[in-house]
């Protein structure tokens, strides 16, 4: 068995720049979908002929713009509110093999895994802290709990950290790793929503039995498995994905890291609560349903007393609404009777994702031009003045352009990108480097417009005038309508 | 993080190498400017006397440390505003694309026509004019008809808060050439965030109490302040806030409720002067027990145990009639509530069968 095992990995290692096709099974045309979009794996993307000299014979231009445009590539998400899975059961599970030892990835793959990991388990509980993680191990064809599921960070990361005493060793086992993952699901209610999310460096798995019926396993329990690839992509893992998430298309459930900061960028993306469209919230077996919750009280005793959960003595506790025993942390489920423990500000955290905040549009030079804000509304830094070669151009074509833009963006709920005649306007980046928000007609800078969606997720302008929000809409109606007959005129 | 693995010892040495100085500490100030609950307390501590007071207390801390800035954003009854720095007109009128430090406004020549007073330090005194300026030009706009008891705390906070991001971005930009402070970095790594390169704190003057609609506003931006480490300061003067009482316990923040309100001045020089690196060594006045208790949502009544909508988190004091999420609408299933538990019921039936047969 050993033998055979080798000769197995000795075959990829060898063509291991076409990369894939590794398990039993599976679509040999997979690669052209999963790698069409970005061109072959060899080929280099030509940077250097995106940069264009500018008007004044440099590039700083052009470098600035790229590098807002890189800002607000991130932004550029889907806003409207959807309906998410706030409470979550999520699966880690973390590839162990020999194929993490590689140094592709800065320190190996198996270090910058363990470092990325605890960032996640940390991010995680921030964005969803009424929600539960576990962890699994593949090493050796076996999988593993590292840590069971709980909703305690501070397990989760100190269990991580003994894996740094490891080495990676042996193939991985999908099978093991998912059917373990499915019985540790099992007594997931209902009403949460129940992931698997795996980290995979190698080409194959090396399975027991027919990994397809586990599969169809995981289908019929509604346990959507999402994976990120270390280092090519793999059929198998592209069956996995799709066909555990039906409704979502193969670029949201499976991608390769190309870098380590790309890596990072997929492993977070998996912090967000996962869309549950309406139409489907009855196929994905998530139900709505009314949970019991405690909201316990702090309290500080005089002297040390020992907790429920740890058997330590502690002075400071929070007291179980139901049966009065010490906890030290909360989010929690009371060890004694089993209810969810949390506090209000718990809850707080996840509104951001059922509210999220409207994408802000950019800004032309016509409109900018208009009086009144000179400065950005978040920082009160100064906008860059409209340019004088600008102006030339933008008294015929630019306005027209503006009100175009505008009227589309008011009748159609999302502006299409086909509108954007402007080169400029391709990447999201306003030429005017001016942001506005649709509500207050506010202008922000581009760090503004980052901060606002990414950490405060409030409109600084829509917060400042409360109460006149209604008389806005109204007036922003009146506005719309005058540019539309200009148009017209 | 740094700590850990001992890189703080070369950061400190590299930093004592190029800035003999403590680290600039941002503070910003956001005053509650409501008409109304400033003619209330008009009989203790009249507005002029508070800012009269808050102007010293900005000397203070500007002469702390030659690079330490400040800002004012005034929380009125229904927008929140600049006070400090605001854009002079010399600004907008030789403005073109060159890239403007919000503190250094108007320090070149804009002020000259005013006059200029030998024994007024001129910081102090273009912030004394800007400040009571814009006080008096805020309080001039508002009309009788906007006078409401409320206050726009959250717009004022995330008016702080793209401020402190903006200042600390341009900051860690000039000082360090190496570490580009790259905004996208401070979210998604909450262990890497620079503080060392600004101390940014924020000081809320409160005067009036909580408002139920701005609460998802004020949880996110507290909730951003302690990913970026930034303690809100709270100096209630009046009223009563269960939301600033959070925000001050989440942030490691300081909140001191006056009192005798007319030692202002002695409650901001003790409390509230010294800044994120001097608070160690330090013992900040600590606070009064948190009130972490939630509301339900249908009658406003503190629960223990409530019931949570698992689509919106709504919170209930009851399961709702006809089992429907008040707030989203959803048809909710209904559970036993830990009425039965079902593990050890089913084991004792079991075993009954068992012995029956």
């Amino acid at each position: 068995m050993a033998e055979s095992d080798d000769e197995y990995v000795q075959d990829i290692s060898d063509d291991e720049v076409e990369a894939h096709q590794v398990t039993r099974g599976a679509g040999a045309g997979s690669r052209a979908t999963g790698q069409g979009s970005r061109g072959a794996g060899w080929e280099v993307t030509r940077t250097w002929e995106n940069v264009v000299e500018g008007a004044d014979g440099t590039i700083s231009s052009t470098v600035e713009g790229l590098l807002e445009a890189g800002k607000r590539k991130r932004l550029l998400k889907d806003t409207t509110p959807l309906q998410r899975g706030i409470i979550r059961h999520l699966l880690l599970v973390l590839d162990l093999s020999t194929a993490m030892s590689e140094k592709d990835l800065r320190p190996t793959r198996y270090l910058l895994t363990l470092r990325y990991t605890k960032a996640f388990i940390t991010e995680f509980f921030e964005q969803n802290p009424i929600s539960q993680l576990g962890i699994i191990g593949m090493r050796d064809g076996l999988a593993l709990t590292l840590s069971p599921l709980s909703g305690n960070p501070n397990d989760h990361i100190s269990n991580i950290h003994k894996l740094h005493e490891q080495e990676p060793k042996g193939q991985p086992s999908l099978q093991n790793a998912l059917d373990m993952a499915r019985a540790a699901l099992f007594h997931a209610p209902t009403h949460t929503t129940r992931e698997v999310l795996i980290l995979f460096g190698s080409l194959l798995s090396s399975d027991p039995g027919d990994i397809h019926a586990t599969i169809s396993a995981l289908v019929s329990s509604h346990i959507t498995v999402t994976i990120i690839g270390l280092a090519a992509q793999v059929a198998i893992c592209l069956t996995l994905a799709t066909r555990t998430n039906s409704s979502l298309p193969p670029s949201q459930t499976y991608n390769v890291a190309l870098n380590e900061a790309h890596y990072r960028d997929l492993l977070m993306r998996a912090t967000t609560p996962p869309t549950t469209p309406h139409s489907t919230a009855h196929d994905s077996g998530i139900k709505s349903s009314l949970l019991m919750m405690g909201f316990p009280s702090r309290i500080v005793d005089p002297s040390p007393t020992l907790c429920a959960c740890h058997s330590r003595p502690t002075r400071g506790g929070y007291l179980c609404s139901r049966c009065s025993s010490k906890v030290c942390s909360l989010p929690t489920q009371c060890p004694a009777c089993g209810l969810t423990l949390i506090l209000s500000t718990h809850l707080a955290r996840s509104y951001h994702h059922l509210f999220p905040l409207r994408n802000w549009r950019e800004v032309s030079w016509a409109r900018a031009s208009r009086p009144g804000q000179r400065v950005c509304f978040g920082c009160q830094t100064l906008f860059p003045e409209r340019p004088a070669s600008v102006r030339l151009q933008s008294t015929s074509g630019g306005q027209s352009h503006d009100r175009m833009s505008l009227a589309t963006s008011r009748s159609q709920p999302q502006p299409p990108k086909a509108a954007h005649t402007n080169s400029a306007n391709k990447d999201g980046v306003s030429e005017s480097g001016r942001y506005e928000c649709e509500t207050c007609e506010r202008f922000f800078c581009i760090d503004c417009d980052v901060f606002a969606h990414e950490v405060v997720h409030n409109c600084p302008g829509c917060q400042s005038r409360e109460g006149l929000l209604g008389s806005v809409t109204r007036n922003v109606r009146g506005e719309t309508e005058v540019l539309v007959e200009g148009v017209a005129g | 993080m740094n700590a850990v693995d001992g890189s703080d010892h070369y950061n400190k040495t590299s930093d004592g190498k190029w800035h003999p100085q403590p680290p600039p500490s941002l503070l910003t100030i956001i005053l509650d400017t409501n008409p109304h609950a400033w003619a209330l307390l008009s009989s203790t501590l009249p507005l002029s006397v508070a800012i009269a007071n808050l102007l010293v207390f900005i000397n203070a801390h500007l002469a702390f440390n030659n690079s330490n800035k400040v800002a004012i954003i005034a929380s009125h009854t229904q927008r929140a505003e600049f006070l400090y720095p605001i854009p002079s007109q010399g600004d907008l009128v030789q403005a073109n694309g060159s890239t403007h430090n919000g503190a250094q406004h108007g320090l070149d020549g804009n002020e000259a026509p005013t006059a200029d007073d030998a024994n007024h330090y001129r910081p102090f005194r273009h912030i004394q004019t800007t400040l009571l300026s814009a006080i008096s030009k805020l309080y001039k706009a508002t009309t009788p008809e906007s006078l409401t008891p409320t206050t726009s705390i959250a717009g004022a906070l995330t008016l702080a808060l793209t401020y402190i991001n903006k200042q600390s971005i341009a900051l860690s930009s000039t000082t360090s050439s190496k570490t580009n402070a790259d905004p996208l970095v401070v979210p998604s790594d909450p262990n890497s965030v620079q503080p060392a390169t600004l101390n940014p704190r924020i000081l809320i003057l409160s005067v009036s109490g909580d408002l139920a609609h701005q609460y998802i506003p004020i949880m996110n931006t507290i909730f951003a302040c302690q990913r970026l480490t930034i303690p809100i300061d709270i100096c209630k003067i009046a009223g009563d806030s269960v939301f600033l009482q959070q925000a001050s316990d989440a942030t490691h923040g300081t909140y001191i409720a006056l009192t005798h309100p007319r030692g202002l001045l002695q409650y901001f020089m003790l409390g509230f002067l010294p800044d994120q690196s001097s608070r160690k060594y330090l013992v900040s006045p600590t606070a009064v027990g948190v009130d972490f208790r939630a509301a339900c949502f249908c009658h406003r009544k503190v629960v223990d145990v409530g019931f949570v909508c698992s689509i919106c988190l709504s919170i209930f004091c009851s399961p709702p009639e006809g089992a429907e999420c008040l707030t989203c609408g959803t048809h909710l299933r209904l559970g036993e509530y830990g009425g039965k538990p079902a593990v050890l019921a089913k084991r004792k039936k079991k075993r009954k069968k068992g012995t029956d047969e």
